[in-house]
Protein backbone atom coordinates (compact mmCIF):
# COMPACT_ATOMS: atom_id res chain seq x y z
CA UNK A 1 0.00 0.00 0.00
CA UNK A 2 1.99 2.99 -1.22
CA UNK A 3 1.45 6.32 0.42
CA UNK A 4 -0.31 8.59 -2.04
CA UNK A 5 1.69 11.26 -3.86
CA UNK A 6 -0.09 14.12 -2.13
CA UNK A 7 0.17 14.17 1.62
CA UNK A 8 -2.76 14.95 3.86
CA UNK A 9 -2.79 18.46 5.29
CA UNK A 10 -2.77 16.69 8.67
CA UNK A 11 0.52 14.78 8.34
CA UNK A 12 -0.28 12.57 11.31
CA UNK A 13 -3.01 10.99 9.17
CA UNK A 14 -0.35 9.85 6.67
CA UNK A 15 1.84 8.58 9.49
CA UNK A 16 -1.04 6.50 10.86
CA UNK A 17 -1.81 5.04 7.43
CA UNK A 18 1.87 4.23 6.91
CA UNK A 19 2.11 2.55 10.31
CA UNK A 20 -0.83 0.32 9.38
CA UNK A 21 0.68 -0.40 5.94
CA UNK A 22 3.93 -1.56 7.57
CA UNK A 23 2.05 -3.95 9.86
CA UNK A 24 0.12 -5.40 6.91
CA UNK A 25 3.39 -5.93 4.98
CA UNK A 26 4.83 -7.63 8.02
CA UNK A 27 1.80 -9.93 8.25
CA UNK A 28 2.14 -10.85 4.57
CA UNK A 29 5.81 -11.75 5.02
CA UNK A 30 5.09 -13.85 8.10
CA UNK A 31 2.18 -15.66 6.40
CA UNK A 32 4.37 -16.76 3.47
CA UNK A 33 7.20 -17.75 5.83
CA UNK A 34 4.79 -19.78 7.96
CA UNK A 35 3.67 -21.86 5.01
CA UNK A 36 7.25 -22.41 3.76
CA UNK A 37 8.44 -23.37 7.23
CA UNK A 38 5.51 -25.76 7.74
CA UNK A 39 6.27 -27.52 4.45
CA UNK A 40 9.97 -27.65 5.34
CA UNK A 41 9.11 -29.31 8.64
CA UNK A 42 7.08 -31.86 6.69
CA UNK A 43 9.93 -32.48 4.26
CA UNK A 44 12.57 -32.75 6.98
CA UNK A 45 10.26 -34.90 9.11
CA UNK A 46 10.92 -32.46 11.94
CA UNK A 47 7.98 -32.09 14.39
CA UNK A 48 9.97 -29.64 16.56
CA UNK A 49 10.16 -27.28 13.60
CA UNK A 50 6.41 -27.78 13.05
CA UNK A 51 5.67 -26.91 16.69
CA UNK A 52 7.60 -23.68 16.19
CA UNK A 53 5.35 -22.82 13.22
CA UNK A 54 2.25 -23.53 15.30
CA UNK A 55 3.47 -21.29 18.12
CA UNK A 56 4.43 -18.52 15.72
CA UNK A 57 0.85 -18.38 14.39
CA UNK A 58 0.04 -16.44 17.53
CA UNK A 59 2.15 -13.60 16.17
CA UNK A 60 -0.14 -13.31 13.14
CA UNK A 61 -3.20 -13.40 15.40
CA UNK A 62 -1.78 -10.58 17.53
CA UNK A 63 -0.93 -8.48 14.49
CA UNK A 64 -4.46 -9.03 13.17
CA UNK A 65 -5.88 -7.62 16.41
CA UNK A 66 -3.37 -4.76 16.48
CA UNK A 67 -4.22 -3.67 12.92
CA UNK A 68 -7.96 -3.95 13.60
CA UNK A 69 -7.58 -1.70 16.64
CA UNK A 70 -5.66 0.86 14.60
CA UNK A 71 -8.29 0.73 11.86
CA UNK A 72 -11.09 1.38 14.37
CA UNK A 73 -9.15 4.27 15.91
CA UNK A 74 -8.42 5.77 12.51
CA UNK A 75 -12.07 5.58 11.43
CA UNK A 76 -13.18 7.15 14.72
CA UNK A 77 -10.59 9.93 14.69
CA UNK A 78 -10.12 10.75 11.02
CA UNK A 79 -13.50 9.89 9.44
CA UNK A 80 -11.80 8.81 6.19
CA UNK A 81 -13.61 9.22 2.87
CA UNK A 82 -13.05 8.33 -0.79
CA UNK A 83 -9.76 6.48 -1.38
CA UNK A 84 -8.75 6.79 2.28
CA UNK A 85 -11.98 5.04 3.23
CA UNK A 86 -11.50 2.30 0.64
CA UNK A 87 -7.91 1.88 1.80
CA UNK A 88 -8.86 1.40 5.42
CA UNK A 89 -11.72 -0.96 4.59
CA UNK A 90 -9.42 -2.95 2.29
CA UNK A 91 -6.77 -3.15 5.03
CA UNK A 92 -9.32 -4.51 7.52
CA UNK A 93 -10.31 -7.22 5.05
CA UNK A 94 -6.74 -8.03 3.96
CA UNK A 95 -5.57 -8.63 7.52
CA UNK A 96 -8.49 -10.98 8.13
CA UNK A 97 -7.44 -12.99 5.07
CA UNK A 98 -3.78 -12.93 6.14
CA UNK A 99 -4.67 -14.19 9.59
CA UNK A 100 -6.57 -17.04 7.98
CA UNK A 101 -3.66 -17.96 5.70
CA UNK A 102 -1.71 -18.35 8.94
CA UNK A 103 -4.36 -20.79 10.18
CA UNK A 104 -4.00 -22.83 6.98
CA UNK A 105 -0.18 -22.90 7.34
CA UNK A 106 -0.66 -24.10 10.92
CA UNK A 107 -2.77 -26.99 9.63
CA UNK A 108 0.13 -28.11 7.42
CA UNK A 109 2.47 -27.91 10.42
CA UNK A 110 -0.05 -29.93 12.43
CA UNK A 111 0.05 -32.62 9.74
CA UNK A 112 3.80 -32.98 10.31
CA UNK A 113 3.27 -33.33 14.05
CA UNK A 114 0.55 -35.95 13.45
CA UNK A 115 2.70 -37.99 11.09
CA UNK A 116 5.85 -37.93 13.18
CA UNK A 117 4.68 -37.83 16.79
CA UNK A 118 2.22 -40.69 16.67
CA UNK A 119 2.33 -44.36 15.90
CA UNK A 120 1.13 -43.52 12.44
CA UNK A 121 2.87 -45.03 9.52
CA UNK A 122 4.75 -42.09 7.92
CA UNK A 123 3.52 -41.31 4.40
CA UNK A 124 5.95 -41.60 1.56
CA UNK A 125 7.38 -38.57 -0.22
CA UNK A 126 5.45 -39.75 -3.24
CA UNK A 127 2.08 -39.12 -1.59
CA UNK A 128 3.29 -35.80 -0.13
CA UNK A 129 4.60 -34.37 -3.36
CA UNK A 130 1.23 -32.79 -4.23
CA UNK A 131 1.37 -30.86 -0.96
CA UNK A 132 4.88 -29.66 -1.83
CA UNK A 133 3.97 -28.50 -5.32
CA UNK A 134 0.70 -26.90 -4.30
CA UNK A 135 2.28 -25.05 -1.37
CA UNK A 136 4.86 -23.54 -3.71
CA UNK A 137 2.08 -22.36 -6.00
CA UNK A 138 -0.09 -20.79 -3.29
CA UNK A 139 2.83 -19.08 -1.54
CA UNK A 140 3.69 -17.39 -4.86
CA UNK A 141 0.02 -16.38 -5.14
CA UNK A 142 0.17 -14.68 -1.76
CA UNK A 143 3.49 -13.00 -2.53
CA UNK A 144 2.13 -11.57 -5.78
CA UNK A 145 -1.11 -10.48 -4.07
CA UNK A 146 0.90 -8.64 -1.40
CA UNK A 147 3.10 -7.02 -4.05
CA UNK A 148 -0.07 -5.89 -5.82
CA UNK A 149 -1.34 -4.50 -2.52
CA UNK A 150 1.89 -2.59 -1.87
CA UNK A 151 2.02 -1.03 -5.33
CA UNK A 152 -1.74 -0.92 -6.04
CA UNK A 153 -0.99 -2.83 -9.23
CA UNK A 154 -4.32 -3.94 -10.74
CA UNK A 155 -2.72 -6.15 -13.40
CA UNK A 156 -0.73 -8.00 -10.77
CA UNK A 157 -3.87 -8.39 -8.68
CA UNK A 158 -5.73 -9.70 -11.70
CA UNK A 159 -2.93 -12.23 -12.35
CA UNK A 160 -3.62 -13.66 -8.87
CA UNK A 161 -7.28 -14.11 -9.80
CA UNK A 162 -6.16 -16.05 -12.88
CA UNK A 163 -3.78 -18.12 -10.75
CA UNK A 164 -6.72 -19.00 -8.52
CA UNK A 165 -8.63 -20.39 -11.50
CA UNK A 166 -5.58 -22.57 -12.27
CA UNK A 167 -5.39 -23.54 -8.59
CA UNK A 168 -8.95 -24.87 -8.67
CA UNK A 169 -8.07 -27.02 -11.69
CA UNK A 170 -4.96 -28.33 -9.90
CA UNK A 171 -6.99 -29.03 -6.76
CA UNK A 172 -9.49 -31.19 -8.67
CA UNK A 173 -6.69 -32.95 -10.50
CA UNK A 174 -4.80 -33.70 -7.25
CA UNK A 175 -7.96 -35.14 -5.67
CA UNK A 176 -8.37 -37.46 -8.67
CA UNK A 177 -4.72 -38.45 -8.47
CA UNK A 178 -4.95 -39.20 -4.74
CA UNK A 179 -8.06 -41.34 -5.26
CA UNK A 180 -6.18 -43.40 -7.83
CA UNK A 181 -3.29 -43.76 -5.43
CA UNK A 182 -5.56 -45.10 -2.71
CA UNK A 183 -7.20 -47.51 -5.10
CA UNK A 184 -3.80 -48.84 -6.15
CA UNK A 185 -2.66 -49.53 -2.62
CA UNK A 186 -5.23 -49.82 0.19
CA UNK A 187 -2.50 -49.29 2.83
CA UNK A 188 -2.53 -45.60 1.86
CA UNK A 189 -6.13 -45.11 3.01
CA UNK A 190 -4.96 -43.98 6.47
CA UNK A 191 -3.08 -41.06 5.01
CA UNK A 192 -5.64 -40.21 2.38
CA UNK A 193 -7.85 -38.11 4.66
CA UNK A 194 -4.88 -36.26 6.18
CA UNK A 195 -3.43 -35.42 2.80
CA UNK A 196 -6.79 -34.31 1.42
CA UNK A 197 -7.24 -32.02 4.43
CA UNK A 198 -3.75 -30.64 3.79
CA UNK A 199 -4.51 -30.03 0.11
CA UNK A 200 -7.78 -28.42 1.12
CA UNK A 201 -5.91 -26.09 3.54
CA UNK A 202 -3.59 -25.07 0.71
CA UNK A 203 -6.51 -24.47 -1.62
CA UNK A 204 -7.98 -22.17 1.02
CA UNK A 205 -4.61 -20.47 1.46
CA UNK A 206 -4.73 -19.65 -2.27
CA UNK A 207 -8.35 -18.54 -1.88
CA UNK A 208 -7.30 -15.96 0.70
CA UNK A 209 -4.58 -14.69 -1.66
CA UNK A 210 -7.30 -14.33 -4.30
CA UNK A 211 -9.48 -12.39 -1.82
CA UNK A 212 -6.57 -10.04 -1.14
CA UNK A 213 -6.18 -9.45 -4.88
CA UNK A 214 -9.89 -8.59 -5.02
CA UNK A 215 -9.45 -6.09 -2.16
CA UNK A 216 -6.58 -4.46 -4.11
CA UNK A 217 -8.86 -4.01 -7.13
CA UNK A 218 -11.56 -2.52 -4.90
CA UNK A 219 -9.08 -0.16 -3.30
CA UNK A 220 -7.59 0.99 -6.59
CA UNK A 221 -10.74 1.19 -8.72
CA UNK A 222 -13.73 1.23 -6.32
CA UNK A 223 -15.08 -1.86 -8.14
CA UNK A 224 -16.21 -4.82 -6.08
CA UNK A 225 -15.14 -7.84 -8.12
CA UNK A 226 -15.71 -10.56 -5.53
CA UNK A 227 -18.47 -12.34 -7.39
CA UNK A 228 -17.34 -11.77 -10.96
CA UNK A 229 -15.48 -14.19 -13.17
CA UNK A 230 -12.17 -13.35 -14.82
CA UNK A 231 -13.69 -12.30 -18.15
CA UNK A 232 -16.15 -9.96 -16.47
CA UNK A 233 -13.36 -8.42 -14.39
CA UNK A 234 -11.12 -8.04 -17.44
CA UNK A 235 -13.92 -6.22 -19.23
CA UNK A 236 -14.77 -4.07 -16.23
CA UNK A 237 -11.19 -2.98 -15.69
CA UNK A 238 -10.44 -2.74 -19.39
CA UNK A 239 -7.50 -5.12 -19.11
CA UNK A 240 -5.90 -6.68 -22.15
CA UNK A 241 -6.15 -10.42 -22.69
CA UNK A 242 -2.85 -12.19 -22.22
CA UNK B 1 -29.99 27.77 -24.08
CA UNK B 2 -27.35 25.18 -24.90
CA UNK B 3 -27.05 22.44 -22.36
CA UNK B 4 -23.61 22.28 -20.86
CA UNK B 5 -21.56 20.05 -18.67
CA UNK B 6 -18.36 20.68 -16.85
CA UNK B 7 -15.26 19.29 -18.49
CA UNK B 8 -12.03 19.20 -16.63
CA UNK B 9 -8.45 19.37 -17.75
CA UNK B 10 -6.98 16.38 -15.99
CA UNK B 11 -3.45 17.17 -17.09
CA UNK B 12 -3.31 20.49 -15.38
CA UNK B 13 -5.20 20.72 -12.13
CA UNK B 14 -4.80 24.47 -11.91
CA UNK B 15 -6.75 25.12 -15.04
CA UNK B 16 -10.37 24.18 -15.13
CA UNK B 17 -12.43 25.11 -18.09
CA UNK B 18 -16.16 24.50 -18.32
CA UNK B 19 -17.14 24.04 -21.94
CA UNK B 20 -20.44 23.52 -23.67
CA UNK B 21 -21.66 20.08 -24.68
CA UNK B 22 -21.35 21.09 -28.30
CA UNK B 23 -17.65 21.69 -27.85
CA UNK B 24 -17.18 18.21 -26.51
CA UNK B 25 -17.62 16.49 -29.83
CA UNK B 26 -14.40 17.70 -31.42
CA UNK B 27 -10.91 16.88 -30.22
CA UNK B 28 -9.75 19.22 -27.49
CA UNK B 29 -6.25 19.62 -26.21
CA UNK B 30 -6.04 18.81 -22.54
CA UNK B 31 -9.76 18.13 -21.98
CA UNK B 32 -10.18 14.52 -21.10
CA UNK B 33 -12.77 14.03 -18.43
CA UNK B 34 -16.42 14.83 -18.11
CA UNK B 35 -17.15 14.85 -14.46
CA UNK B 36 -20.41 14.08 -12.71
CA UNK B 37 -23.95 14.65 -13.81
CA UNK B 38 -25.36 18.15 -13.59
CA UNK B 39 -28.83 17.06 -14.68
CA UNK B 40 -31.80 15.99 -12.58
CA UNK B 41 -34.86 14.13 -13.88
CA UNK B 42 -37.24 16.58 -12.15
CA UNK B 43 -35.41 19.88 -11.96
CA UNK B 44 -36.86 22.69 -9.88
CA UNK B 45 -34.02 25.14 -10.42
CA UNK B 46 -32.19 25.04 -13.74
CA UNK B 47 -28.96 27.02 -13.87
CA UNK B 48 -27.10 27.43 -17.14
CA UNK B 49 -23.83 29.21 -17.90
CA UNK B 50 -23.97 31.28 -14.74
CA UNK B 51 -21.16 33.80 -14.37
CA UNK B 52 -20.79 36.20 -11.46
CA UNK B 53 -18.39 39.11 -11.36
CA UNK B 54 -17.79 41.54 -8.51
CA UNK B 55 -16.34 45.04 -8.64
CA UNK B 56 -17.82 45.64 -12.07
CA UNK B 57 -15.99 42.71 -13.65
CA UNK B 58 -12.69 43.01 -11.79
CA UNK B 59 -13.23 39.78 -9.82
CA UNK B 60 -14.66 36.70 -11.54
CA UNK B 61 -16.35 34.73 -8.71
CA UNK B 62 -18.37 32.13 -10.65
CA UNK B 63 -17.32 30.80 -14.04
CA UNK B 64 -19.84 29.32 -16.42
CA UNK B 65 -21.60 27.09 -13.89
CA UNK B 66 -24.47 24.91 -15.05
CA UNK B 67 -26.46 22.55 -12.88
CA UNK B 68 -29.95 21.36 -12.03
CA UNK B 69 -31.42 21.27 -8.54
CA UNK B 70 -34.19 18.71 -8.31
CA UNK B 71 -37.43 18.73 -6.39
CA UNK B 72 -37.37 17.19 -2.95
CA UNK B 73 -33.62 16.86 -2.94
CA UNK B 74 -30.93 18.27 -0.74
CA UNK B 75 -27.99 19.54 -2.77
CA UNK B 76 -24.83 20.22 -0.79
CA UNK B 77 -22.30 22.66 -2.16
CA UNK B 78 -18.79 22.20 -0.82
CA UNK B 79 -15.41 23.70 -1.55
CA UNK B 80 -12.62 25.72 0.02
CA UNK B 81 -13.18 29.28 1.21
CA UNK B 82 -13.51 31.69 -1.68
CA UNK B 83 -14.49 28.99 -4.19
CA UNK B 84 -17.78 30.74 -4.95
CA UNK B 85 -20.28 28.36 -3.37
CA UNK B 86 -21.96 31.03 -1.22
CA UNK B 87 -21.92 33.45 -4.15
CA UNK B 88 -23.64 30.85 -6.27
CA UNK B 89 -26.18 30.12 -3.52
CA UNK B 90 -27.02 33.82 -3.30
CA UNK B 91 -27.66 33.90 -7.04
CA UNK B 92 -30.56 31.49 -6.56
CA UNK B 93 -32.81 34.10 -4.93
CA UNK B 94 -31.06 37.19 -6.29
CA UNK B 95 -29.50 38.11 -2.98
CA UNK B 96 -26.48 39.30 -4.98
CA UNK B 97 -28.68 42.11 -6.32
CA UNK B 98 -28.02 43.89 -3.03
CA UNK B 99 -24.25 44.04 -3.70
CA UNK B 100 -23.02 47.04 -5.67
CA UNK B 101 -20.91 46.13 -8.70
CA UNK B 102 -22.06 42.51 -8.73
CA UNK B 103 -23.05 41.25 -12.16
CA UNK B 104 -24.79 37.92 -12.75
CA UNK B 105 -25.08 36.55 -16.30
CA UNK B 106 -26.45 33.28 -17.65
CA UNK B 107 -29.78 31.76 -16.87
CA UNK B 108 -31.42 30.58 -13.65
CA UNK B 109 -34.96 29.27 -13.96
CA UNK B 110 -37.31 28.38 -11.12
CA UNK B 111 -39.94 25.94 -12.40
CA UNK B 112 -39.13 27.16 -15.89
CA UNK B 113 -39.43 30.87 -15.06
CA UNK B 114 -36.33 33.02 -15.54
CA UNK B 115 -35.59 34.61 -12.16
CA UNK B 116 -33.28 37.23 -13.66
CA UNK B 117 -36.05 38.53 -15.91
CA UNK B 118 -36.38 42.31 -15.61
CA UNK B 119 -40.11 41.96 -14.96
CA UNK B 120 -39.67 39.67 -12.01
CA UNK B 121 -40.42 41.06 -8.56
CA UNK B 122 -37.73 39.84 -6.17
CA UNK B 123 -39.96 40.07 -3.06
CA UNK B 124 -42.23 37.13 -3.99
CA UNK B 125 -39.16 35.35 -5.45
CA UNK B 126 -37.46 35.46 -2.05
CA UNK B 127 -40.63 34.07 -0.49
CA UNK B 128 -40.51 31.18 -2.98
CA UNK B 129 -36.78 30.73 -2.46
CA UNK B 130 -36.20 31.27 1.25
CA UNK B 131 -32.86 31.60 2.93
CA UNK B 132 -31.28 30.63 6.24
CA UNK B 133 -27.96 32.24 7.12
CA UNK B 134 -24.81 31.16 8.89
CA UNK B 135 -25.58 33.12 12.03
CA UNK B 136 -29.13 32.86 13.40
CA UNK B 137 -30.69 36.28 12.81
CA UNK B 138 -34.14 36.40 14.41
CA UNK B 139 -35.92 39.75 14.29
CA UNK B 140 -35.87 41.62 17.61
CA UNK B 141 -39.49 40.61 18.08
CA UNK B 142 -41.39 37.84 19.81
CA UNK B 143 -41.12 34.22 18.68
CA UNK B 144 -44.66 34.49 17.32
CA UNK B 145 -43.97 37.69 15.40
CA UNK B 146 -40.78 36.29 13.88
CA UNK B 147 -42.81 33.57 12.19
CA UNK B 148 -45.94 35.65 11.56
CA UNK B 149 -44.07 38.52 9.88
CA UNK B 150 -43.63 36.90 6.45
CA UNK B 151 -47.18 35.50 6.06
CA UNK B 152 -48.57 38.83 7.16
CA UNK B 153 -46.67 40.97 4.62
CA UNK B 154 -47.27 38.46 1.84
CA UNK B 155 -50.97 38.31 2.72
CA UNK B 156 -50.95 34.57 3.30
CA UNK B 157 -53.37 34.65 6.23
CA UNK B 158 -56.86 36.16 6.09
CA UNK B 159 -57.34 36.56 9.84
CA UNK B 160 -55.74 36.01 13.21
CA UNK B 161 -56.91 32.41 13.46
CA UNK B 162 -55.28 31.55 10.13
CA UNK B 163 -52.09 33.34 11.14
CA UNK B 164 -52.01 31.40 14.42
CA UNK B 165 -52.34 28.22 12.42
CA UNK B 166 -49.48 29.16 10.08
CA UNK B 167 -47.25 30.04 13.05
CA UNK B 168 -48.05 26.79 14.81
CA UNK B 169 -47.58 24.59 11.76
CA UNK B 170 -44.34 26.34 10.78
CA UNK B 171 -42.90 25.95 14.27
CA UNK B 172 -44.00 22.32 14.31
CA UNK B 173 -42.32 21.65 10.93
CA UNK B 174 -39.19 23.34 12.25
CA UNK B 175 -39.31 20.95 15.23
CA UNK B 176 -39.47 23.91 17.63
CA UNK B 177 -43.14 24.01 18.70
CA UNK B 178 -42.73 21.72 21.69
CA UNK B 179 -39.94 23.90 23.08
CA UNK B 180 -41.63 27.30 22.62
CA UNK B 181 -45.41 26.78 22.59
CA UNK B 182 -45.78 28.14 26.11
CA UNK B 183 -43.65 31.27 25.50
CA UNK B 184 -44.60 32.42 22.02
CA UNK B 185 -44.66 36.06 23.04
CA UNK B 186 -41.21 36.11 24.53
CA UNK B 187 -38.34 37.58 22.43
CA UNK B 188 -36.90 35.28 19.75
CA UNK B 189 -33.44 36.51 20.66
CA UNK B 190 -33.84 34.93 24.09
CA UNK B 191 -33.70 31.41 22.61
CA UNK B 192 -30.52 29.31 22.45
CA UNK B 193 -28.44 29.40 19.24
CA UNK B 194 -29.86 26.14 17.93
CA UNK B 195 -33.42 27.22 18.76
CA UNK B 196 -32.84 30.59 17.08
CA UNK B 197 -31.64 28.84 13.92
CA UNK B 198 -34.73 26.61 13.91
CA UNK B 199 -36.83 29.75 14.46
CA UNK B 200 -35.20 31.22 11.33
CA UNK B 201 -36.05 28.02 9.46
CA UNK B 202 -39.66 28.28 10.74
CA UNK B 203 -39.70 31.90 9.55
CA UNK B 204 -38.48 30.80 6.12
CA UNK B 205 -41.04 28.00 5.74
CA UNK B 206 -43.95 30.13 7.06
CA UNK B 207 -44.26 31.78 3.63
CA UNK B 208 -44.58 28.38 1.88
CA UNK B 209 -41.34 28.46 -0.10
CA UNK B 210 -40.48 25.96 -2.84
CA UNK B 211 -36.76 26.11 -2.22
CA UNK B 212 -34.79 26.75 0.96
CA UNK B 213 -31.21 27.99 0.71
CA UNK B 214 -28.99 27.39 3.72
CA UNK B 215 -25.62 29.08 4.00
CA UNK B 216 -23.60 27.14 6.59
CA UNK B 217 -26.65 26.90 8.86
CA UNK B 218 -24.90 24.93 11.59
CA UNK B 219 -21.50 26.59 11.75
CA UNK B 220 -22.44 28.52 14.88
CA UNK B 221 -24.22 25.62 16.58
CA UNK B 222 -23.12 22.92 19.01
CA UNK B 223 -23.28 19.23 17.95
CA UNK B 224 -26.70 18.61 19.52
CA UNK B 225 -28.28 21.70 17.90
CA UNK B 226 -26.53 20.68 14.64
CA UNK B 227 -28.06 17.20 14.86
CA UNK B 228 -31.51 18.74 15.37
CA UNK B 229 -31.11 20.98 12.33
CA UNK B 230 -29.86 18.03 10.25
CA UNK B 231 -32.83 15.96 11.35
CA UNK B 232 -35.05 18.88 10.38
CA UNK B 233 -33.40 19.14 6.93
CA UNK B 234 -34.18 15.46 6.39
CA UNK B 235 -37.80 16.09 7.34
CA UNK B 236 -38.12 19.26 5.24
CA UNK B 237 -36.80 17.44 2.17
CA UNK B 238 -40.17 15.69 1.88
CA UNK B 239 -41.76 19.05 0.94
CA UNK B 240 -39.00 21.39 -0.17
CA UNK B 241 -35.92 21.55 -2.35
CA UNK B 242 -32.96 22.42 -0.16
CA UNK B 243 -29.57 23.79 -1.18
CA UNK B 244 -27.00 23.84 1.60
CA UNK B 245 -23.53 25.34 1.63
CA UNK B 246 -21.37 23.71 4.25
CA UNK B 247 -17.73 23.55 5.25
CA UNK B 248 -18.39 20.27 7.03
CA UNK B 249 -17.83 17.40 4.64
CA UNK B 250 -19.43 15.03 7.09
CA UNK B 251 -22.53 17.21 7.18
CA UNK B 252 -22.71 17.25 3.39
CA UNK B 253 -22.37 13.45 3.42
CA UNK B 254 -25.06 13.09 6.07
CA UNK B 255 -27.78 15.38 4.76
CA UNK B 256 -27.55 15.58 0.97
CA UNK B 257 -28.52 13.36 -1.93
CA UNK B 258 -26.21 15.12 -4.36
CA UNK B 259 -23.05 17.11 -3.80
CA UNK B 260 -21.38 19.77 -5.93
CA UNK B 261 -17.71 20.59 -5.48
CA UNK B 262 -16.61 24.12 -6.36
CA UNK B 263 -13.04 25.28 -6.87
CA UNK B 264 -11.90 28.78 -7.88
CA UNK B 265 -15.38 29.66 -9.10
CA UNK B 266 -15.75 26.51 -11.19
CA UNK B 267 -18.06 23.58 -10.68
CA UNK B 268 -15.50 20.77 -10.70
CA UNK B 269 -17.71 17.81 -9.98
CA UNK B 270 -21.34 17.12 -9.15
CA UNK B 271 -22.68 13.69 -8.43
CA UNK B 272 -24.63 11.47 -6.08
CA UNK B 273 -23.34 12.15 -2.56
CA UNK B 274 -22.69 8.43 -2.04
CA UNK B 275 -20.35 8.46 -4.99
CA UNK B 276 -18.61 11.75 -4.24
CA UNK B 277 -17.59 10.47 -0.80
CA UNK B 278 -16.54 6.98 -1.85
CA UNK B 279 -15.30 7.32 -5.40
CA UNK B 280 -14.96 10.92 -6.59
CA UNK B 281 -14.05 11.17 -10.25
CA UNK B 282 -11.84 14.23 -10.12
CA UNK B 283 -8.51 14.51 -8.35
CA UNK B 284 -9.35 17.99 -7.02
CA UNK B 285 -12.48 16.66 -5.36
CA UNK B 286 -10.58 13.69 -3.93
CA UNK B 287 -7.83 15.95 -2.58
CA UNK B 288 -10.33 18.30 -0.97
CA UNK B 289 -12.57 15.74 0.71
CA UNK B 290 -9.66 13.61 1.93
CA UNK B 291 -7.89 16.62 3.43
CA UNK B 292 -5.01 16.80 0.98
CA UNK B 293 -5.93 20.22 -0.28
CA UNK B 294 -3.68 23.25 -0.16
Amino acid sequence: MTSTETRHTVHRFDDELNEIAKLVDQMGTIAVQQLRRAVKALKKEDPARAHKVIRRDRKLNNLDIEVDEKVIQLIARRAPVAKDLRQIIAVAKVVTDLERTGDEARKIAALCVRFHESDHHVPSDNILRDIYSMSKYVSVMLEVAMQAFSSLDIEKAFSVLLMDEELEIRFDSILRHLSTYVMEDARNVGHFVDIVLGIRALERFGGHAKNIAGHVIFLATANDVRHLDADEIRQLLDLEEE
Amino acid sequence: MTSVSTVIDSENRDEIAPVSAGDRDGPQDGFKETVGDIYHPRPRLTCRNVDVCYDNGAAHAIRNVSLDIGEMEVLAMIGPSGCGKSTFLRCLNRMNDTIDGCEVTGSIRLDGEEIYSKDLDVVPLRARVGMVFQKPNPFPKSIYENVAYGPRIHGLAANKAELDEVVESSLKRAALWGEVCDRLHQPGTGLSGGQQQRLCIARAIAVSPEVILMDEPCSALDPIATAKVEELIDELRKRYTIVIVTHSMQQAARVSQRTAYFHLGNLVEMDETDRIFTDPQHQLTEDYITGRFG
